[in-house]
């Protein structure tokens, strides 16, 4: 069992979820409560990560952030950071492919709030920030729950991605799906199988979870 | 123009734009009226509503209760609906489906202490008769009359400046629909505001307020109260709107022997037959001589009659239609003289045995209660 690649994944996912949670609150009320133009295109942007081979994303994530492309040069030269083959490149891999499982269903949740009841908040005195603290989070928790959950596992079991933009760097860029391949490619099949089931009682218990806690959110509602 | 000055309390309105509804409207209401906006979907009725909660935004308008001022767009005064001590109920409530039904009241107490909110709100909800056990429930386990009240509740609860209803009774059921009337009446002697209610149904409108507003098409047609609205339509359009049944066509044919009254001759509804009877009706002097008019009568003008017609106002008919509703008959008759017409009684006590399907009748017409209009105003 390789703790450290178990870690390193479990770290990798609670990062990215503080970070995602944020932005995905914002960009999925914006795009459930905006109407523009070219809205269509920037929602099919927030899917495409879904839709893309794991190799194309993690070769565009791989030109685009590589020591010679601009962003790696403004990196190194202004962050002194390198974006790939580490764990920050993970990171931001991670924060790309997660985009959609984080911001569809917090778009779906915002959208399913009827229109009055902000107005009514409105009517009653309430302020922007007091009806999204008192009204909307309340009402979209089921939606933000479900894509903690799905992003968190997601996270621990993306593989192409992270293997693309990261390769397999013991305690760095070694995540636990990672591992599992490295073993079977090394023929340790007891080892892979060990961690293939912590990662799937891990999956299962999540989603189960999350299940269970929308129903019960459900049945309150 | 000179507007005279605003009462205490007391709302005006005065709206005027074209995008993105056309919407002309200026009235007022006096603190402890009720006002009620009526005509047809899409009248603008709502939208009117959501400018005085400070929803919407007019082109161009004004909306004053008492010294407050809401919004003047002259002036570039807009005050947010948040300040402005309005009660709304919404027409499906929009109560929040997470709270029960004290929480979603004390949520428009945030003003106050957090140890007050809940106290305060049990107020409001007794005030409205909702029963302890029934406070201490969600929305959906709420029946519509009882969210209604939760709704009034809340709105309440702000201590309004004016209080809007939106369709207080489309979604209630009759009962719920009967004690909500007693409860409107209640509210309204208890609060010295004013009250603006926006309907579809007219009766109901006519039963509960004192001034109507009639709205078609983003327009106001005609405001007075109820009776007179009913008794003198302004033209075919309000009459349509305000529902009156015995609305009739005929040519309008100038004075008659005393000042006051016309001559009108009555035709069916294409104005071809000319040779209708000729009626004399009370004359506003509006009318030009060989106008097509329309008339109505009220219902309190017509009487049946025991006996054959002996006099010029005396109609004779057929029963066409009798249709028994529990203490009424509504009857509609088929005029004999005039071509085309008929007449819709409604009929309550001993009347409503004298009447038999395909029976002659005689009515005899209160020419004084007959309003003749125009067909079509123009605006």
């Amino acid at each position: 069992m390789d703790w450290t690649a178990l870690t390193l994944s479990l770290k990798l996912a609670v990062v990215t979820l503080v970070i995602l949670l944020p932005l995905g609150l914002v960009l999925g009320r914006w795009l459930a409560y905006t109407r523009f133009g070219g809205k269509a295109w920037i929602e099919a942007l927030v899917v495409l990560p879904l839709v893309l081979p794991p190799t194309v994303l993690g070769y565009y994530l791989l030109v685009s952030l590589g020591a010679n492309s601009p962003v790696g040069q403004w990196a190194r030269q202004w962050l002194g950071l390198e974006l790939t083959f580490n764990f920050t490149g993970l990171l931001i891999a991670s924060l790309v492919f997660n985009v959609p499982f984080m911001v569809q269903p917090v778009q779906r949740a915002f959208e399913a709030i009827p229109r009055n009841l902000a107005e009514a908040a409105a009517v009653s005195g309430l302020s922007g920030a007091q009806t999204f603290q008192r009204v909307e989070l309340p009402l979209i928790w089921p939606g933000v729950l479900s894509a903690m959950v799905l992003t968190f596992v997601h996270t621990l079991g993306e593989f192409g991605v992270v293997l693309m933009v990261g390769g397999s760097i013991p305690g760095e860029t070694r995540t636990i799906a990672i591992a599992i391949y490295d073993q079977v490619q090394g023929f340790n099949l007891a080892a892979a199988n060990h961690m293939s089931l912590v990662l799937l009682a891990l999956s299962l218990v999540a989603v189960a979870f999350s299940f269970v806690a929308s129903a019960r959110l459900g049945r309150r509602a | 123009m000179t507007t005279p000055p605003v009462a205490v309390n007391e709302l005006v309105v005065h709206v005027e734009q074209t995008l993105p509804m056309p919407l002309s409207a200026r009235f007022r209401c006096a603190p402890g009226q009720m006002l009620a906006l009526v005509g047809p979907s899409g009248a603008g009725k709502t939208s009117m509503l959501r400018i005085m909660a400070g929803l919407m935004r007019p082109g161009a308008g004004r909306v004053q209760v008492g010294e407050q001022l809401w919004c003047d767009t002259a002036q570039g005064v807009f005050v947010p609906p948040q300040k402005r001590h309005v009660g709304l109920v919404f027409q499906n409530y929009a109560l929040m489906p997470h709270l029960n039904a004290l929480d979603n009241v004390a949520l428009a107490l945030l003003h106050l202490p957090p140890g007050q909110r809940r106290a305060r709100a049990r107020h409001w909800l007794d005030h409205v008769h909702l029963s302890t056990d029934q406070q201490a429930r969600r929305p959906a386990q709420l029946s519509g009359g009882q969210q209604q009240r939760v709704a009034v509740a809340r709105a309440l609860a702000r201590e309004p400046a004016l209080l809007l209803l939106d369709e207080p009774f489309s979604a209630v059921d009759q009962m719920s629909r009967h004690s909500l009337y007693a409860l409107l009446a209640e509210l309204r002697r208890g609060l010295n505001i004013p009250i603006v209610l926006v309907t579809h149904d007219l009766n109901e409108a006519r039963l509960l307020c004192d001034q109507l507003v009639v709205m078609d098409a983003g327009q106001v047609l005609q405001q007075g109260e109820p009776a007179s609205i009913h008794r003198a339509p302004r033209n075919a359009r309000v009459a349509d709107l305000v529902g009156i049944q015995n609305r009739f066509h005929g040519i309008w044919l100038g004075p008659a022997d005393a000042p006051g009254w016309g001559l009108l001759r009555w035709t069916d509804d294409r104005n071809t037959d000319g040779s209708g009877t000729v009626l004399r009706v009370p004359d506003k002097g509006r009318l030009d001589p060989g106008q097509a008019v329309s008339w109505v009568i009220h219902g309190e003008g017509i009487h049946l009659l025991a006996t054959p017609a002996q006099q010029a106002d005396d109609f004779c008919a057929s029963v066409a239609e009798l249709r028994h509703l529990g203490e009424i008959t509504l009857a509609t008759l088929v005029l004999q003289l005039a071509p085309g017409a008929t007449l819709q009684l409604t009929l309550s006590g001993p009347q409503r045995a004298s009447l038999a399907l395909g029976q002659r009748a005689c009515v005899r017409l209160d020419m004084a209660l007959v309003h003749v209009m125009p067909v079509r105003q123009l605006q």
